[in-house]
């Protein structure tokens, strides 16, 4: 009698905010939202720390953001897109550069501005302008133009180029 | 029931264990090779608390990764040129060591492709290298061919990737 009075008390409120009054159903509830926040983190919203001032002031130094690996899936990437360039040998590091220019242009840098083409660009996420002169480079029909938006950074230092389409793995998210 | 859930499972972790130990005993090139590359990682970082022999010690370590005849090719902005020879290595080695107080290199991506021989392989690495004090940190895209030679993977020859070119 006493036993099945013990059996009959209801859980404690602890043990019902935690696992909840089905325990079965809460234990699916946790798989699936594992295997979703899996997918979701590993491929279609990859979570990034974001280190190195190249894309100062826009993004800055450890900085946490995501790249939208879904983001190219309907349309190509366009100028002024933010986006993650992948490393042949893996993801776990990645170029965070802004798209300036597209498949077929030509850039080049006077005095620290951009020309598409011999046609001045302007852009107005260049917070921090510099002197850059660089001639202007021809971009190939599968390639990008891509640069940090810190000019303020010297030349060499700075990591610019022109990356395969391929290379693009999404776009930044925030 | 229970006793064949039991049974199963009993025999699931003597395979897990099984196959856990062969891999232990018998790596595949691959993991030798990725193994041999996280070593090469810590041995060519150093601190500022290492002396000068300590530093000395571990440049001359460096060159049992590479075979004698090691083929370095640089080129990356301030530096384009080539390194013949584990010798010349170990100089540049030490070199960097008294330029430098204190680095921190890692491997954070490995693509290892073998040959059809298992004796060589080709290997994408991206390299970060740390110095302590400064904002940004150095990441270059390599890539090395690798031969083994009496159970050793070696590297044979290293060039430097221009992702964005």
């Amino acid at each position: 009698m006493g036993t099945n009075a013990e059996a009959a008390q209801p859980p404690s409120l602890l043990l019902r905010v935690l696992i909840g009054r089905k325990p079965k159903r809460t234990l699916v509830r946790i798989v699936v939202l594992v295997a979703v926040s899996f997918v979701v983190f590993k491929f279609v919203l990859v979570p990034i720390r974001v280190e190195g001032r190249s894309m100062l002031p826009t993004y800055k130094d450890r900085g946490v953001n995501f790249v939208n690996c879904l983001a190219y899936l309907f349309h190509e990437p366009r100028r002024g897109d933010v986006v993650a360039i992948g490393l042949e040998a893996g993801y776990h590091v990645m170029y965070m550069k802004r798209i300036v220019g597209l498949p077929g242009e030509t850039v080049a840098f006077h005095q620290g501005h951009l020309y598409i083409n011999g046609r001045f660009m302007d852009e107005p996420y260049v917070k921090l302008p510099g002197d850059w002169e660089h001639e202007p480079e021809q971009v190939g029909l599968d390639e990008y133009y891509v640069v940090g938006d810190n000019r303020d950074m010297p030349w060499e230092g700075h990591v610019q180029g022109r990356p395969k389409r391929q290379s693009i793995v999404g776009k930044i998210l925030l | 029931m229970n006793k064949w859930l039991s049974r199963f499972l009993v025999a699931a972790v003597f395979i897990a264990l099984g196959f856990w130990g062969w891999r232990v005993c018998f790596p595949s090139p691959e993991a030798m090779i990725r193994k041999r590359l996280s070593e090469l990682a810590k041995v060519a970082s150093f601190s500022s608390n290492d002396g000068l022999l300590a530093k000395a010690w571990n440049a001359s370590i460096l060159g049992e990764f590479f075979t004698p005849d090691v083929q370095v090719t640089l080129d990356v902005p301030g530096a384009q040129h080539t390194i013949s020879g584990r010798d010349e290595l170990l100089q540049a080695a030490v070199g960097a060591r008294t330029a430098v107080s204190s680095l921190t290199v890692e491997f954070p991506d490995i693509k290892v492709t073998l040959a059809n021989d298992n004796e060589t392989a080709i290997v994408n690495l991206t390299a970060t290298g740390k110095v302590p004090g400064q904002r940004d940190f150095y990441l270059q895209e390599l890539r090395m061919r690798m031969v083994k030679i009496k159970r050793d993977w070696l590297i044979d020859q290293v060039q430097t990737v221009k992702t964005l070119s």
